[in-house]
C-alpha cells in the first residue's frame, strides 16, 4: 500500500501527478498558470483528466530571481487550502525544499512534500513526520537548489541515485515518516547531464527493485530535448517514449504536464506488463 | 431425469480473458444463474474449449464437474459465428435461418430436430452444435424452464437455456 497523506493506493496502481505551477517563469508553461485563477483552472482540468495528484510549485527549478520563503508561501499556501476545499479527492503535493514552507502547506492541507532538491533542508523530514504527510526523496548529486549541473560525473549514476535516495528515505523513517509514505525519485536532469538521465531511464528497474515506490519526472525535460534535438514545445513523443521505459520497469508515480497522453501510455505499458487488465477485450473471444 | 442447461462456449467468460469492463456482463450473469440452478453435481457435455468455459462457470458458483449418475447436465454450445459482416466468420446468408431453426428447437425443445442437426452445415456456419446434437436425448421428457438469454451481441448467436423434467 502507498499512503499519501489522506489517501491510500494499492501497489498495482500507477498514479498521475499533474504539475501545477504558481510561477511566472517555469520552463514549459512560461507562466500560463501564474495567476491564481488560471492555476485553479489547471487543477480543475487535470482533475477531470483523472490525475490522482496535483504537484503545486511556487518556485521554478532553474536559476532565476530569488524567491524567499515568505514569497513562496504567499504563492502556494492559500492556494493549497482552496484546492483542498474544492477537490477533497485529489492528493495535494507541494514542490518545495524548505521546511518552513512545507510546514505551512501541510497545515493548509497538503498530503505530500515533493522535495525536488534532495533534502537540502534537513528539517523537511521532521515537518512531514509531524503532519503525517508523505515525502518524495530525490537524487540531485548534492547540488545546491536551483543550480544547473556543471561537469558533474559519477562512477555509477544509478548506484549514486539509489544510495542517496535510500539514505534520504532512512532519514525520513528516523524522523518518523511512515514507511508506506516514502517515495524515491532519481530526478532526471537534476545534477545530471543527458547521458546520466538516459542511463537512469535505461536502468530504472534497479531503483524499483529496492522496493520503494519510484516517482519519475520526465516531462518535456532537456534530456529529451537534447536526445531528439527538439525545443520545449516538441518533446511530448520523446517524453512518452521515456515514460514507456519507466513504466515497464515499474515506476509508480509520473509527474507530468500532459495527463491524458501519459495516462494512456502508462496504461498501455502497465497492461503489457500484466499489471492491468485491458479495458474491454472481446475480439476473437466471442 | 434431471435438470439440463445450455450455455455458449464464449471464451470471454474465462477469468484469464477478463477485462476491466465486462463485455459479456449480461451473458455472464445469465450463465452463472443457470449453472447455479443445476445444483452442485453437474456433468459437462462440451468440446475442449467448452469444457474450460463450463469448468470456469462451475468454479465461479462453487461447483465442479462430476460423472455421477444423478448429476445434472451442462451443455456448452452456440449458434453461428457468421451472422454479420462484423462477425468472426463474416456474413453467411444461411446463418440466420439455421439459427432460427436451432433456437426454435431449443425452446420447444424438439429432441428429434436437435439430434438430426445438419452438422456439416453447422461447421460451415461456425456453429458449435456437436455437444447439443449428441445430448439431444436428454431433452426428451423435459419442459423448457426458461430461455434466459437469446442474442448475438458480437456476431455469434448465444442462448442460455434451462430445462427440467416434466412434472
Amino acid at each position: 500500500m502507498l499512503r499519501l497523506g489522506r489517501h491510500e493506493f494499492g501497489d498495482d496502481e500507477a498514479l498521475m501527478m499533474a504539475i501545477v505551477n504558481r510561477t511566472p517563469d517555469s520552463f514549459f508553461d512560461k507562466g500560463a498558470t501564474w495567476a491564481e485563477d488560471a492555476a485553479f483552472e489547471r487543477v480543475r482540468l487535470v482533475a477531470s483528466q483523472g490525475a490522482e495528484i496535483v504537484d503545486i510549485g511556487g518556485i521554478k527549478a532553474a536559476p532565476g530571481a530569488e524567491i524567499d520563503a515568505a514569497e513562496e508561501k504567499a504563492r502556494v499556501v492559500d492556494f493549497v487550502a482552496r484546492v483542498r476545499e474544492e477537490f477533497p479527492e485529489l492528493v495535494i503535493s507541494v514542490d518545495t525544499w524548505r521546511a518552513e514552507v512545507g510546514d505551512a502547506v501541510c497545515a493548509a492541507g497538503a498530503d505530500l512534500i515533493n522535495d525536488a532538491w534532495g533534502g537540502a533542508d534537513p528539517e523537511l523530514v521532521d515537518v512531514a513526520a509531524a503532519h503525517g504527510a508523505a515525502i518524495v526523496c530525490t537524487h540531485t548529486g548534492g547540488v545546491t537548489p536551483r543550480t544547473r549541473p556543471y561537469r558533474i560525473e559519477y562512477d555509477d549514476v544509478v548506484r549514486d541515485a539509489i544510495d542517496s535516495t535510500l539514505g534520504y528515505a532512512q532519514r525520513a523513517l528516523d524522523a518518523g515518516v511512515a514507511k508506506d509514505s516514502i517515495v524515491i525519485d532519481p530526478a532526471h536532469d537534476f545534477g545530471k547531464n543527458t547521458f546520466h538521465s538516459l542511463e537512469i531511464t535505461r536502468r530504472l528497474g534497479e531503483m524499483v527493485e529496492t522496493g520503494w515506490p519510484v516517482l519519475v519526472s520526465l516531462s518535456n525535460k532537456d534530456f529529451v530535448g537534447e536526445t531528439l534535438d527538439q525545443p520545449v514545445g516538441e518533446r511530448l513523443l520523446g517524453t512518452l517514449a521515456a515514460t514507456s521505459v519507466c513504466a515497464l520497469a515499474g515506476a509508480r508515480i509520473y509527474r507530468v504536464h500532459q495527463v491524458p497522453e501519459t495516462r494512456q501510455t502508462v496504461d498501455m505499458v502497465w497492461t503489457i506488463a500484466g499489471r492491468r487488465r485491458p479495458k474491454r477485450a472481446i475480439r476473437g473471444l466471442q | 431425469m434431471t435438470r439440463v442447461a445450455l450455455v455458449p462456449g464464449c471464451l470471454a467468460l474465462l477469468p484469464e480473458y477478463a477485462s476491466l469492463d465486462d463485455p459479456v456482463e449480461e451473458l455472464r450473469a445469465a450463465c452463472l444463474a443457470a449453472v447455479a440452478w443445476l445444483g452442485e453435481e453437474v456433468r459437462v457435455v462440451a468440446g475442449a474449449q467448452g469444457t474450460r468455459v463450463a469448468s470456469a462457470l462451475l468454479a465461479a458458483v462453487g461447483s465442479a464437474p462430476v460423472s455421477g449418475a444423478e448429476a445434472a447436465y451442462l451443455i456448452v454450445g452456440n449458434g453461428s459465428a457468421r451472422r454479420s459482416e462484423k462477425a468472426p466468420g463474416h456474413l453467411d446468408p444461411r446463418a440466420a435461418e439455421f439459427d432460427e431453426m436451432l433456437g426454435r428447437s431449443l425452446a420447444t425443445p424438439d429432441a428429434d430436430a436437435l439430434g438430426g442437426l445438419d452438422r456439416a452445415l453447422a461447421a460451415e456456419l461456425w456453429a458449435d452444435v456437436d455437444p447439443i446434437a449428441v445430448s439431444a436425448d436428454l431433452l426428451r421428457g423435459v419442459d423448457t424452464v426458461a430461455i434466459d438469454y437469446d442474442a448475438d451481441p458480437y456476431g455469434v448467436r448465444y442462448w442460455v437455456a434451462r430445462w427440467a423434467p416434466r412434472a
